[in-house]
């Protein structure tokens, strides 16, 4: 599957490789969510994702509306190429929290 | 003398037609039961269905009903008082109710009301490009669209053809004691005692293939209205719907017929 | 260079007397967008249907992703056509539904997605095509622009690989026609979405096409860059271009015959 999991400090970091789509996006999500119902902090990893569809997309909203739910926190790091594109396109960057990478993260807190 | 080759022309064209319509329409039958077997069918959809025709037609068929056991048993009362024999008005009533009233009246009243729709609303999808739109995104029109409607009216046409019996027997009744003072005893025993359960297999029969008749031609002529040049736009659905509803009638009537005489 | 994703190789339509399309060729690439550009009676909606599959030519041949649109059989066919969306003219949304319903379609009937994602991904569609709210109406609420972007959500709800428009623009105001472009060429730029659009709309393809074919009369008289276009020596082509009509006017005498009748018709 296009995904690995990493602990890094208090994160739980999701990294997501090559193309998340129809095919695999609803095992992803179920993937991340049960991570987030075990109260874990979460880093989703854009890195070396090189497309992302709007049913990834909607799965990662919905994870980001759970982590809400159970007070967790829910990142996206280095979204770059078209996967970039299709945040801007969705204006879903100005939902999600966007940094440009797991550093950053970890010490923005 | 020129007159009557053209006629005669004309009348050839339209038979080759019908029978170019009838293939055309056997095979898109064909192709309406065969996706039942490519996939569930929406149960959904099928209660939809089944609720529009309801809608549309449980009040028409209770008035039509009413009125046509009253004038039946007003006929039979003016007959029968002659051979002194008033007391075989029940049995007269719903024997002809059950056998053939009942299942064309209502498959009648159906066209008028279900068929007719059915035809416009198909007819219009096919205008706007909506079967289009289903085939290309991978839906299958006929179990998507076509199929939920037959099975609705397959599943509702008995079942009003029975309420329309009943009722109809019952303005019978309304006639035969209220307005004529016969026994109300005779009536219904007369009733009981002539139906047998083949009558009524027969009229459910009746009522299952007219159900089957009365959904499959305007589906055919909305979903077709393309291919006749001239039935394009708003008055092609007009002409359509027309057409629908009144080969949907003859057919249904000659159905009627066939079925009549096998079962005798 | 790559193969192209779409091929229309001698294509002949023919319905009845009349030779509708007249030996078409032509290739879309991977990820540019296509212009068909042609008047009235041009052949340009039957070329469109040949290529969705909707119309089977008298002969010729059309491969869409290595798959043969006219021989495939039906579940090849529908594979893909789950990789196609396609904006229709009118909308062409199901009267019966809901505009969340319509666009919810494609993904209830060919997708296992969950309830909720379906839900997000429909809205985030309306969302992008500026119908936030709409969700609810029903089609005969909208007006011809809502309708319009209600069957464009539909159409890329999915995020096929292939789009497929045909006349966008008509019945537009210009603003929406130009906030239009705009989304066709973002489609293509973030979406990776190869895109044809069959048009008679200038600006739109000026602005848009990565390359141009023309048609007139079922025939290919003009296909390139915009420039090589605009650079046509085909009369027709220029005349299309710079508005002129392209009947050609008879002479005195035959036109005073015809306004007289005296042909006999």
């Amino acid at each position: 599957m296009n995904i690995e999991i990493e602990k890094y400090n208090n994160y739980q970091v999701v990294k997501l490789y090559g193309e998340v789509d129809l095919s695999n996006s609803r095992k992803i999500k179920l993937e991340i969510i049960k991570l987030i119902k075990s109260k874990n902090n979460i880093i989703v990893d854009f890195t070396d994702l090189q497309y992302i569809d709007s049913s990834g997309m909607a799965s990662l909203v919905e994870a980001f509306n759970e982590s809400k739910e159970n007070n967790t926190e829910f990142h996206i790091v280095d979204a770059n190429g078209s996967p970039l594109q299709v945040l801007q396109l969705t204006r879903l960057n100005t939902v999600f929290n966007l940094a440009d990478s797991i550093e950053t993260v970890s010490i923005n807190g | 003398m020129v007159y009557l080759f053209k006629s005669v022309t004309k009348l050839g064209e339209a038979a080759r037609q019908h029978i170019d319509n009838l293939g055309l329409a056997t095979l898109f039958l064909l192709r309406i039961v065969s996706s039942l077997f490519t996939g569930l069918v929406s149960f959904k959809q099928v209660i939809k269905q089944i609720y529009f025709i309801g809608n549309r037609s449980l009040v028409v068929i209770i008035v039509a009903a009413l009125f046509t056991g009253m004038v039946v048993a007003l006929q039979f009362y003016d007959t029968l008082v002659r051979f002194g024999s008033v007391d075989l008005l029940g049995s007269a009533v719903a024997l002809s109710l059950i056998k053939e009233l009942g299942p064309v009246m209502t498959a009648l009243m159906l066209i008028a009301r279900v068929g007719s729709a059915t035809c416009s609303e198909i007819g219009i999808m096919r205008n706007e490009q909506q079967f289009d739109a289903l085939d290309c995104m991978a839906i299958n029109s006929y179990r998507y669209v076509m199929l939920p409607r037959l099975l609705a009216a397959l599943i509702c046409v008995p079942i009003l053809t029975g309420v329309f019996d009943l009722v109809g027997i019952g303005g019978g009744y309304i006639v035969g004691i209220y307005i004529q003072g016969g026994s109300p005893g005779a009536y219904i025993q007369g009733v009981m005692d002539t139906i047998s359960f083949k009558d009524v297999l027969v009229g459910q029969i009746k009522s299952l293939v007219f159900g089957l008749l009365i959904m499959w031609i305007p589906l055919f002529y909305g979903f077709y209205l393309h291919l006749n040049q001239k039935n394009m736009g708003a008055e092609g659905v007009s002409n359509g719907t027309t057409q629908a509803v009144v080969m949907s009638a003859i057919i249904m009537l000659f159905s009627d017929y066939i079925i009549s005489s096998l079962a005798l | 260079m790559a193969k192209p994703i779409i091929t229309v190789e001698n294509l002949f339509a023919q319905y009845g007397d009349t030779l509708v399309l007249k030996d078409v060729n032509l290739t879309v690439n991977k990820g540019e967008i296509l212009v068909i550009m042609g008047g009235s009676g041009s052949g340009k909606s039957t070329l469109l249907n040949h290529m969705l599959g909707l119309k089977t030519p008298t002969s010729g041949t059309i491969m869409i992703d290595d798959v043969d649109v006219f021989t495939a059989k039906n579940r090849e066919l529908r594979n893909l056509r789950k990789k196609m969306g396609v904006a229709f003219q009118g909308g062409a949304l199901l009267s019966s539904l809901t505009v969340a319903n319509n666009v919810k379609l494609p993904l209830e009937q060919n997708t296992s997605l969950d309830k909720q994602t379906i839900d997000i991904m429909v809205r985030m569609k309306l969302e992008l095509m500026n119908m936030a709210g709409t969700g609810h109406l029903m089609p005969t609420e909208l007006s011809g622009g809502m309708l319009k972007r209600a069957g464009l959500a539909r159409a890329v709800v999915m995020d096929p690989k292939l789009l497929f428009f045909d006349e966008p623009s008509a019945g537009l105001d210009p603003t929406t026609a130009v906030e239009l472009d705009e989304l066709i060429l973002t489609l293509r730029d973030a979406m990776n979405m190869t895109i044809v659009v069959v048009t008679h709309e200038l600006e739109s393809v000026f602005k848009i096409a990565d390359r141009v074919v023309v048609l007139f009369a079922g025939e290919v008289v003009a296909n390139g860059s915009v420039d090589e276009i605009k650079n046509s020596p085909d009369e027709r082509v220029q005349n299309m271009i710079n508005r002129k009509p392209n009947t050609h006017r008879d002479d005195g005498e035959v036109y005073f015959n015809r306004l007289l009748d005296k042909g006999g018709n």
